[in-house]
């Protein structure tokens, strides 16, 4: 997309990549007895898409609020395009985008007033017609802007939420749930866009529910019950789940339980061996491209026939359950 | 000069954004326009400038030298304000009647009234009621103050014709005091001293009978002109003439000298005999009402125009619909903006307070001053309110009603945590300003103290600015003009500070 208004100068470095454009040390609120993030650290690099992963309640938007400079934090610390949030100048803020849970706009506005509204917010000149028509076909409002907001739809809502976001082109975007009420299709759409802008250079902190989203960003942290429990690449986060890689091995005869006991002495199968059928078992390996070849050598050497070994990737729904799994019944 | 020019562009967000919600709810503006002129204008024609009409049951005394007729017309010279509705001597039924509601006012005779003023003391009438309105009471009393006033002018007034009445049997006894002196000087002249004497005995008896008569007709009619003592009125002259008579007839007995001097003493009896003769012809022919009440007053008013109470009513409408207005709009603008939850944007966003009150307060202004534009016409023009003054300073001060009442909402919303905070606070102010603004009641009936809350109210400022304006034609009073913008710049700067406070504040 075509930048519109290119963003204010600013005092502090200029993002680039591999710098830590977000760092979080230690954070921690707390709202009278109730800690609602507690003791959390990670870093966020420019031109990187991470995301922030919990259930309900986990303390997702309590985060982005610490980031923002919402909320001050209890303990620890936050650094934002290497300023304090709490320091931030008009030029640094114009360098955000950000994006709340809720919508925050005027029911009683049009779709373009709002987004108008948005735009002159962030000091945006006169000639910007053309970057809010840009804006508003891509979240596919275009045709609605004429409407009320308070007559347009929860997901149309989120739409405009992010149109107004994203309007004035900000480098840093904090996206709170940008994709709930979303239809899968368009929320395809807006990944690829977010895709496209941290290509771009932009970097973008992003929570979600939808923990299945992990897999489009580059790092992503699960939060639950306000502590930090990872921060991992996708892959990673998998692996650490499930204590290994997962490889599904299937035979053209039944597997007895004798294979199954010398299978399980492998060195680099992992204890933790699921059966998925007569033929088939599912197995824990370390590294699922080096135990793959292996595992046929293995087979050949038993006069096992292989029908198929395969890498099997878990949903991320399924690795959400896993890594929560041990906190909940903790608690 | 570009971050100012972006931080326009931000203030100008909330300009476009406050209109459009505002036009976006046309029967709230269609209210606000029609709501403030059908009030005036039903006003202007509802308003009846009497006072409430009384039915009124006498109470008379069986005993009572007042004819009952007389009080009764004493109630019907009053006007409209009491209306008859018949006597009787049983004061408990009187009151029976006035407990269920079927008359409004029982007056009361009072009793023994010739023992009273044998006593020295007044004689009470009594009026009962039954009202709780401390204003009606006000009026009742002040009614039955008019009323005693009345009574009294009744009975000197029958005084007062009862002494023209026997005035006729006066003027007998001068013609014949006056055939006594033409006797006398006959006797004088024809030098018959025993009939000179006779006469003179006689006219001696008609000065003591016009005396004593004449006294207290005369010395009334003497006692109204001694009131104009200082417009060169001739004061004691019944007196004086009544005491020349004596003197002079009663020398003509003791040491009646040469007979020129008789006869010049007897010139002068009969020219002061005349004198009275005249002063009482004038007594007799003067109204007994005039005697009674010989003044009356009128008002006259030097102003340009005498405007009637919706005239007088508007410029105070106008000033407390802009305050309230203004301060109703601002309230709710911040505390709203938080409670949807825009605040969190304006905090991440690069929003100054400055910029966001500066937008609002344009807004409210320009919006404000529509509705008053609107308003003024309509008054002017169909209502036909006077306006005397020039329209530039109506319109300052009209800016300025409206500059120091959004400063009122701001600071309101800012401290109010709801919607329904903000309301009621505003409803506060428009209460304060009904009561201490001079809307209703006139500044001067307030405790100074107590005027101190007045003088925080823009209404306060706006009536009497507007006014004077619009109805006296003058230029407006500065030092008022300045002290209302000087309280809207001081509640600027504080709702600058909390709304920085607001924005900039983390939790």
């Amino acid at each position: 997309m075509k930048q519109a208004t290119p963003p204010e100068p600013s005092q502090m470095q200029p993002v680039q990549a591999n710098n830590s454009v977000i760092s979080a040390q230690h954070l921690t609120k707390k709202f009278g007895a109730e800690t609602a993030v507690q003791d959390v650290s990670f870093d966020v690099f420019g031109s990187s898409i991470f995301g922030f992963i919990g259930p309900s309640g986990s303390g997702k938007t309590t985060t982005v609020r610490l980031l923002t400079g919402v909320y001050t934090p209890t303990e620890g610390q936050v650094t934002v395009l290497n300023c304090s949030p709490a320091k931030f100048s008009q030029s640094d803020r114009a360098r955000l985008g950000y994006m709340p849970q809720l919508f925050v706009l005027y029911p009683n506005l049009t779709v373009w007033e709002n987004l108008n509204f948005a735009a002159s917010l962030y000091g945006m000149g006169l000639f910007r017609r053309k970057r809010l028509k840009e804006v508003l076909t891509f979240v596919e409002l275009y045709e609605h802007r004429s409407k009320l907001a308070r007559n347009i739809s929860g997901g149309m809502l989120r739409r405009l939420s992010l149109a107004t976001t994203l309007v004035h082109d900000p480098e840093l975007l904090f996206l709170d749930e940008p994709t709930a009420g979303i239809d899968p299709v368009l929320r395809h759409k807006f990944w690829d866009h977010f895709r496209e802008l941290k290509s771009q250079g932009r970097t973008i902190f992003i929570t979600t529910q939808y923990v299945s989203e992990a897999d489009n960003c580059d790092l992503v942290g699960v939060q639950n019950q306000g502590k930090l429990l990872l921060v991992d690449t996708p892959q990673g986060i998998r692996h650490h789940a499930y204590g290994g890689d997962m490889v599904d091995f299937s035979t053209t005869e039944p597997f007895d339980f004798q294979a199954e006991a010398k299978l399980r002495l492998l060195s680099f199968v992992r204890d933790k061996t699921v059966r998925t059928g007569f033929n088939s078992m599912r197995i824990i390996v370390d590294e699922a491209s080096t135990a793959t070849p292996e595992l046929m050598e293995w087979a050949q050497q038993q006069n096992i026939q292989v029908q198929a070994v395969e890498e099997y990737r878990p949903s991320f729904e399924d690795v959400f359950v896993e890594l929560v799994r041990p906190e909940v019944s903790h608690a | 000069m570009r971050n100012f020019f972006r931080g326009i562009i931000r203030a100008s967000s909330f300009f476009r954004k406050e209109i459009f919600e505002i036009l976006r709810q046309p029967r709230l503006v269609a209210t606000l326009i029609v709501g403030p002129f059908l009030i005036l204008f039903i006003f202007g024609i509802g308003y009846r400038a009497e006072g409430r009409t009384l039915r009124t049951l006498l109470v008379v005394q069986s005993d009572s030298p007042i004819a009952a007729q007389d009080i009764q017309q004493s109630g019907e010279t009053m006007g409209a304000q009491l209306t008859y509705a018949g006597a009787t001597g049983n004061q408990a039924e009187a009151l029976d009647q006035l407990q269920r509601g079927q008359v409004d006012l029982v007056i009361v005779e009072p009793g023994k009234i010739t023992s009273t003023l044998q006593n020295n003391q007044q004689a009470v009438f009594t009026l009962y009621h039954h009202e709780i309105d401390p204003v009606r009471v006000s009026y009742i009393t002040y009614l039955g103050w008019l009323f005693a006033g009345e009574v009294n002018q009744q009975v000197l007034r029958s005084f007062v014709a009862q002494g023209q009445t026997d005035a006729v049997d006066v003027q007998t006894s001068l013609q014949a005091a006056h055939q006594n002196v033409s006797a006398v000087r006959l006797a004088v002249q024809s030098g018959d001293e025993a009939l000179a004497k006779q006469k003179q005995q006689g006219l001696a008896g008609n000065v003591d009978v016009v005396s004593t008569a004449v006294g207290a007709s005369l010395l009334l009619l003497d006692s109204v002109q001694q009131t104009q003592v200082t417009s060169g009125g001739n004061t004691n002259q019944v007196r004086s003439v009544l005491a020349d008579l004596r003197q002079n007839t009663q020398q003509l007995s003791d040491s009646p000298g040469s007979s020129d001097e008789r006869l010049a003493r007897l010139d002068k009896i009969d020219q002061d005999l005349t004198d009275l003769e005249g002063q009482l012809a004038e007594f007799q022919s003067i109204d007994p009402s005039i005697i009674v009440s010989p003044f009356r007053s009128e008002t006259k008013s030097v102003a340009n125009v005498q405007p009637s109470i919706s005239d007088f009513f508007a410029p105070a409408v106008l000033a407390l619909l802009l305050q309230h207005l203004a301060v109703t709009f601002a309230a709710l603008s911040i505390v709203r903006e938080r409670n949807v939850g825009t605040m969190e944007l304006f905090r991440v966003s690069p929003l100054s307070a400055a910029e966001a009150l500066f937008g609002k307060y344009i807004s409210y202004l320009l919006f404000g001053g529509a509705i008053a534009a609107i308003l003024a016409v309509l008054l002017v023009f169909a209502l036909h309110v006077p306006m005397l003054g020039n329209w530039g300073y109506f319109a300052l001060v009209i800016a300025a009603i409206l500059f120091t009442s959004l400063g009122i909402g701001f600071v309101i919303s800012i401290v109010s945590q709801t919607d329904s905070q903000a309301v009621q606070y505003s409803m506060i102010v428009l209460l304060a300003s009904v009561f201490f603004s001079g809307f209703i009641l006139s500044l001067d009936m307030l405790w100074e103290p107590v005027r101190v809350i007045s003088w925080l109210l823009p209404t306060t400022y706006g009536t009497l600015l507007l006014r004077d304006i619009a109805l006296s034609g003058s230029d407006p009073n500065w030092a008022l003009l300045g002290g209302l913008i000087a309280i809207g710049l001081v509640l600027m700067l504080i709702s600058w500070r909390l709304m920085r406070r607001l924005i900039a504040s983390s939790q």
